[in-house]
């Protein structure tokens, strides 16, 4: 029933993950994996607990999506390079195949990097950890390619010509799309892309997506010319794998972001009665320096590196094997 | 209502007004944006299906459908006549939404019927059916090529290819799925 060769497999690639950090002198990092406040991200779901104490009373606590705020206060308070290798929490997202609502993540940030920097030292590591048995899909060199590019390879059509919504919204129903009253454009842009972009991507090699639509708001720093973000996506054999940012260092911009993304969760969140963490200025209040960041899911890649379709027979007690009697 | 992200297989909902069953449904989520499903939907009625994405919080309109056996009386050739075998009532369905089936319809056979209030969703023909063969072509002599078989017509129309010993007025039980004769059935 256990697998030991797969319990094996993933030794052995977290001692390379390890090796190849170390001897680029990234600092391994332990942050914490439950929190008083998290990162506000309106779209990932969130575990609550209870911290139960008799002196101090009782304190909301939950379990981190990502360990992405913890470590850029590090980077903000002197730190080298730094990686992580933590479990992750996400509630509500599917059970099962490439799914675990508690998973492993890999984080590192560079100081000085860019995304491109990062593009190549992920090929490095991915060089770094494959076996001898790796498929050919999951080993360098990246496929590389802008996401206006894949939209217009498989969608036909061009984002620099779609930046108003409504010409986004036609475009989409052009297509046979289904697009609701009131959509935000991000919301539109994802749903071409989930339907003609993803199901479309190349397998024979990784692909890089870069350059993100800005209007997705996230982190990572706009170019100053274009409508687009210095981000990348990773997918392996059509599964997002990767995701990284070339970090935004704007403390007015980082904090502007914090507070409207917690505007968004406060409000969806309530109407749907589901908990609402904190969310702490020191989040926010941070000069972060130049530095590119990588998040890998590590159940994932390990799934990629040993040419599995699947994470859960990677995982010794996948959610879904110890829900005997179903949801 | 039931938000998208409920949705399963076999979950009945309303859309633009007709109504879907759901028969795949898959989790996306795009990094940094908002969980989506693919949902695979079939019109009971026409056949069609429908390839809809929809944001997991959206909210669907759901229908709840409920079976109920109908006895086949007879076709005008533009509807089914049925009877609901509880309530007599007599129920017309248009053959057009049923394409093919009423070479599986026979006269007095008892048919599974879902519904959707009044709407016939879906009529459940059994996997195997007793036909007597209406009319029965000669064998030709000396085809040996397919096996010796020929080409029998039931009582509903329906054309199966059957071996040679097979006589008009005889039953047979074909495979409705492939249309297929399965074997001679002795009294």
């Amino acid at each position: 029933m256990f697998d030991i060769e797969s319990q094996k497999e993933r030794n052995i690639m977290y001692k390379a993950i390890r090796e190849f950090f170390d001897s680029k002198d990234y600092l391994e990092v332990f942050t914490p994996t439950l929190s008083p406040d998290l990162i506000p991200e309106p779209t990932i779901q969130n575990f609550e607990t209870k911290f139960i104490n008799e002196f101090a009373g009782n304190l909301d606590l939950y379990l981190i999506p990502s360990p992405e705020v913890y470590m850029k206060r590090l980077l903000a308070n002197g730190f080298p390079s730094i990686y992580q290798i933590s479990s992750c929490f996400r509630n509500s997202e599917q059970l099962g195949e490439i799914h675990n609502p508690e998973f492993s993540m890999l984080e590192y940030y560079t100081l000085g990097y860019d995304e491109n920097d990062s593009i190549a030292l992920t090929e490095d590591l991915l060089k770094a950890i494959k076996r001898p048995t790796t498929p050919s899909y999951a080993l360098p060199p990246f496929i590389k390619m802008s996401v206006n590019d894949a939209i217009k390879k498989y969608a036909g059509l061009d984002l620099d010509a779609l930046q108003e919504y409504e010409s986004l919204k036609q475009a989409a129903e052009k297509l046979g799309l289904y697009v609701p009253p009131n959509e935000e454009w991000d919301d539109t842009f994802n749903r071409i892309f989930i339907n003609f972009v993803e199901p479309s991507l190349p397998t024979e090699k990784p692909v890089v997506l870069t350059d993100y639509p800005y209007q997705i708001d996230c982190l990572a720093e706009k170019y100053i010319d274009r409508p687009y973000r210095h981000r990348w996506e990773m997918y392996i054999n059509k599964t997002e794998v990767a995701n990284c940012y070339k970090e935004e260092t704007s403390k007015e911009i980082t904090k502007a972001y914090y507070l409207k993304e917690y505007e968004r969760l406060v409000n969806q969140r309530s109407v749907n009665n589901l908990p609402i963490p904190k969310i702490d200025s020191s989040f926010y209040d941070l000069n972060i320096p130049k530095s590119s960041g990588v998040a890998i899911g590590l159940d994932r890649l390990l799934m990629c590196i040993l040419g599995k379709a699947e994470i859960t027979p990677l995982l010794l007690f996948p959610l879904s094997d110890m829900i005997h009697d179903g949801l | 209502m039931i938000k998208a992200g409920q949705i399963d297989k076999g979950t009945a909902l309303l859309i633009k007004g007709q109504p879907f069953v759901c028969i795949d449904r898959e989790f996306v989520n795009p990094g940094k944006g908002s969980a989506f499903v693919r949902l695979k939907l079939k019109s009971p009625s026409t056949g069609q299906v429908l390839a809809e994405t929809m944001k997991s919080q959206d909210n669907a309109e759901d229908i709840t459908v409920e079976d109920k056996d109908l006895q086949y009386l007879y076709n005008d050739g533009t509807n089914f006549a049925f009877m609901n075998v509880e309530s007599f009532d007599q129920i017309e369905v248009p053959m057009a939404s049923f394409p093919d089936y009423e070479y599986f319809m026979k006269e007095g056979e008892t048919y599974r019927a879902t519904f959707w209030e009044d709407q016939v969703l879906d009529i459940i023909i059994p996997a195997k059916i007793v036909f007597t063969v209406a009319e029965a072509e000669e064998a030709v002599k000396g085809d040996t090529v397919q096996g010796a078989t020929k080409y029998v017509t039931t009582e509903t129309g329906l054309k199966v290819r059957v071996p040679i010993f097979i006589k008009q007025g005889e039953k047979i039980r074909v495979n409705t799925e492939t249309k297929e004769y399965l074997e001679r059935v002795n009294k």
